[in-house]
């Protein structure tokens, strides 16, 4: 279906598609802002389904349940289980990073907006465990389109981590692949607490986190200083 | 076990690459490879017990009574890939004992790299379709990539810094290298792993050394390679 669906989407580009056969194409932010309740409910639930019972046992029945909405508002939006979690976990993704971008705003300097940013995805995770297991755990179950989805996120971390080249002496800039490091390293460690059914202390992290993505750019005692100040 | 190569893990000649420990006599041990080589091959989720059945020779039967499902086998399967893997990467940070700690890590990398690279399927199976097989897999995927955690451990008495590094180093050093060789793998660059040798030398140091010491070290070992 989601092969057709794109096919469709070329065709509307000539001018025959159907605006439902756009919504489904993964890829397309802007067109999935046509605002749907019922939608946007589906993929939460798909989320929290995912989150809390795993990929493998979560069914199109056990979303349907928990939102309280008739198969045919599932079958309205998505082809499938994997179609409707696709898009979830694109709409996940989002909001984490929207998340981390408005954390981030009211900082000047790289530090305080990588504070800012990551300790707002981690009360985000300490509010719910379930939605970010959903994306962040889930995400391995559901197929190389998804999988795709998390590289290119971890892509964007890694450019968003990098920033600190901007602020760092140039004389001693590490290596190109530190921030791709630092984030994969800081996901391992949230996955881990995930997946071994966390469902808070996600914020305590903070402090360790600032101090692997301080260090490689500002050395150790700017790292150990920045630990102590998230402590605090 | 007395076949003259099993002396030597680093250099598996086991037709089509395989290690001698995977070429296997007993029934059992032909099913534990085919599921390697087929959850390799199609993904785990795309591999069915007929597949492996018909892969190894052995009659469903035989399957039903040694296995109580495909991830019942997957899970035996990939506890003994795992098992070659530690000791491969155990034999060469015990080889480097005299040496400087960065340097032991090194050869524990190099010789994890070299038999990823050497063995597609053991690569893909243990790195990336492991976390495609269901929660008890993950789990034991999660679990397994804990035995690496003593060798990352000396590093806080090497460094002078003990238990002022935050907690989760060894997880986090652990966790980006693992990433960095998933990415190759699941790409199809499985073979060409030995290139990223130096980022992963240095991705695991840094937490540990900090950036000029972990790059001194990736250094070294791009000359070296």
């Amino acid at each position: 279906m989601g092969k057709q669906a794109a096919t469709n989407v070329q065709a509307g580009a000539e001018g025959t598609g159907s605006i439902r056969a756009v919504e489904s194409l993964p890829h397309s932010p802007k067109l999935e802002l046509v605002n749907s309740p019922k939608r946007e409910k589906i993929l939460e639930g798909m989320l929290e389904a995912v989150g809390a019972e795993g990929y493998d046992s979560t069914s199109v029945r056990t979303v349907l349940d928990r939102t309280g909405l008739y198969r045919q508002a599932f079958y309205d939006n998505f082809a499938d289980k994997d179609g409707c979690y696709l898009a979830a976990l694109e709409m996940g993704i989002a909001r984490f990073e929207a998340l981390v971008v408005r954390g981030a705003a009211s900082e000047e300097s790289w530090r305080g907006k990588l504070r800012a940013g990551l300790g707002a995805l981690l009360d985000e995770l300490d509010a719910e465990p379930d939605f970010g297991r959903g994306v962040i755990v889930g995400v391995h179950a559901a197929g190389p389109e998804a999988l795709s989805r998390r590289a290119e996120a971890m892509k964007r971390a890694a450019d968003f981590i990098d920033l600190a080249r901007d602020d760092s002496d140039e004389s001693e800039e590490p290596p190109q692949i530190a921030p791709e490091g630092i984030v994969a390293g800081i996901h391992a460690i949230v996955h881990s607490r995930l997946s071994t059914g966390a469902t808070d202390g996600f914020r305590d992290l903070l402090p360790e986190f600032m101090y692997f993505a301080v260090l490689p750019y500002f050395g150790a005692d700017a790292a150990s200083a920045e630990m102590q100040a998230a402590r605090a | 076990m007395d076949s003259p190569s099993t002396s030597n893990p680093q250099r598996p000649t086991g037709r089509e690459g395989l290690p001698r420990a995977y070429e296997v006599r007993s029934e059992r041990e032909r099913l534990l490879e085919a599921m390697v080589k087929t959850a390799a091959a199609k993904g785990y989720e795309a591999t069915t017990v007929a597949d492996v059945v018909e892969f190894a020779g052995v009659s469903q039967e035989a399957f039903d009574e040694m296995f109580e499902s495909k991830e019942a086998c997957f899970l035996e399967a990939y506890d003994a890939v795992f098992d070659v893997l530690v000791a491969h990467v155990t034999a060469a940070f015990e080889a480097a004992a005299g040496e400087p700690w960065p340097e032991q890590i090194a050869a524990g990398l190099g010789a994890l790299v070299e038999l990823l690279a050497m063995e597609a399927d053991i690569a893909r199976m243990a790195m990336v379709e492991v976390t495609a097989a269901g929660d008890d897999a993950r789990e034991r995927y999660r679990a397994m990539l804990t035995r690496f955690t003593p060798f990352m451990e000396k590093g806080r008495t090497w460094s002078g810094q003990g238990e002022e590094l935050p907690a989760d180093t060894a997880r986090f050093a652990i966790g980006g290298a693992t990433s960095m060789i998933f990415d190759e793998v699941r790409a199809g660059r499985g073979p060409e792993l030995k290139r990223i040798l130096p980022d992963l030398v240095f991705a695991v140091l840094m937490p540990y050394l900090g950036p000029e010491a972990a790059e001194d070290e990736m250094r070294r070992v791009t000359r070296e390679s």
